[in-house]
């Protein structure tokens, strides 16, 4: 942000350009309002934890998950028009999975909400395909050397979610408490849970 | 309707630098890699960027690559999602991961 | 020529501001540029891909001082100039 006399002038720009629009009959100010609401509407990292929280504790539900994605969110009622196809991509003892886009911001807003600003930024977007080691250290998570990191750089119409490790000692929570666990980073790969 | 490249062919991208949009990152272009899977079809975003409602549209594949075949050095994998123009079979004979 | 969006292994960004900050906009002006965006998509002025190609045009100087959000406002003007449903120089102040 560049600071409150540049953030005055945008926004008188903005609202100028929205007055404009709507004398030219082009957009309504209603109209930007509804596609708003609709974009926000739902769109929560809560979603993505409970896809999670039903794949750790339904076998079968986790299969259909990693095979096709996109069908078996839809099985949950998520799915809106902010992506064509998710792949959902898991985590195991061996393989770690980070997702990134390094060329704008995609991402999977239904089942993700709005998206951190530091996914956005070119310091994550630039260093996690080059040094994703140390990009997840600085988030905190240390992994060990044996595993193998897949960082998924979205660069076409697919929309990637990972599937975290259950953690330990969680056989007795219920699912709405195991999704309760799962954190918006854990869903990008930026933490564990 | 075949696919042309199917999972565990080894691909080369493209080295071309193109004049527009593209969704062929500069790290990853004349780069080596393995197909993962398909992903469906979808129009070609270079066309389709600029307004032209003729665009192609191409299978589009996720393609791993090594890190040291991206950077030199690393030992993880990263994994972009190409237009089927932007990739050519390689020459070199068919391996799976190094 | 790849542009300044492309911006995979270029080194000097520094570290990351790993803030989980769970607000997606900082000021009204933005949630209203993110209207924008998608009521103009919906109507076909323009797709996303033109609307990528906009921002990924801004000169590099320019995009690296602007906030995310500005430089989504600039592809959008931009856009609306190049349709014809803007005059250039019609949102200046």
């Amino acid at each position: 942000m560049s600071g409150d006399h540049e953030d005055a002038s945008i926004s008188r720009r903005v609202r100028r350009l929205e007055t404009l629009l709507e004398e030219k009959g082009v957009v309504t100010g209603g109209a930007v309002d509804e596609v708003l609401d609709a974009f926000l509407a739902g769109a929560s990292p809560a979603n993505g934890a409970r896809v999670v929280a039903r794949a750790w504790t339904d076998e079968a539900y986790r299969e259909r998950l990693l095979t096709d994605g996109t069908a078996a969110v839809r099985e949950l009622g998520f799915m809106d028009g902010s992506f064509q196809r998710l792949r959902v991509v898991e985590n195991t003892d061996a393989t770690h999975n980070v997702i990134v886009c390094t060329l704008c911001s995609c991402y999977p807003l239904a089942l993700l909400g709005p998206s951190p600003g530091w996914y956005k930024s070119e310091a994550y977007r630039s260093r996690v395909v080059r040094e994703p080691r140390s990009v997840l250290a600085e988030f905190g998570l240390r992994l060990p050397t044996s595993t193998d990191i897949t960082v998924w750089d979205s660069s076409a119409e697919t929309r990637y979610m990972v599937l975290p490790r259950r953690p330990e000692g969680t056989e007795s929570l219920t699912e709405d408490e195991l999704a309760a666990l799962v954190t918006r980073n854990a869903l990008i790969g930026t933490a564990a849970v | 309707m075949t696919d042309r490249f199917p999972p565990g062919t080894r691909v080369r991208t493209f080295p071309h630098d193109p004049p527009h949009h593209t969704r062929l990152p500069r790290y990853a272009r004349g780069k080596s890699g393995v197909v993962v899977e398909p992903e469906g079809r979808a129009e070609v975003a270079d066309v389709s960027a600029q307004g032209r409602g003729d665009a192609p549209v191409e299978q589009v594949y996720a393609v791993r690559f090594a890190a040291r075949d991206l950077w030199g050095e690393g030992d993880h994998h990263v994994v972009l999602d190409l237009w089927e123009s932007y990739l050519e079979a390689c020459e070199e004979e068919r391996d799976d991961e190094r | 020529m790849a542009r300044i969006n492309d911006v995979g292994g270029t080194q000097g960004f520094g570290a990351i501001d790993t803030t989980d900050d769970p607000e997606p906009f900082h000021a009204d002006w933005e949630a209203r540029v993110v209207g924008l965006f998608n009521a103009l998509r919906a109507q076909g002025i323009f797709n996303t891909n033109e609307f990528r190609d906009a921002i990924e045009a801004i000169p590099p100087a320019a995009y690296l001082s602007m906030s995310y959000y500005e430089r989504w406002f600039t592809a959008i003007t931009t856009l609306l100039e190049r349709k014809g449903v803007l005059e250039s120089g019609e949102l200046d102040d």
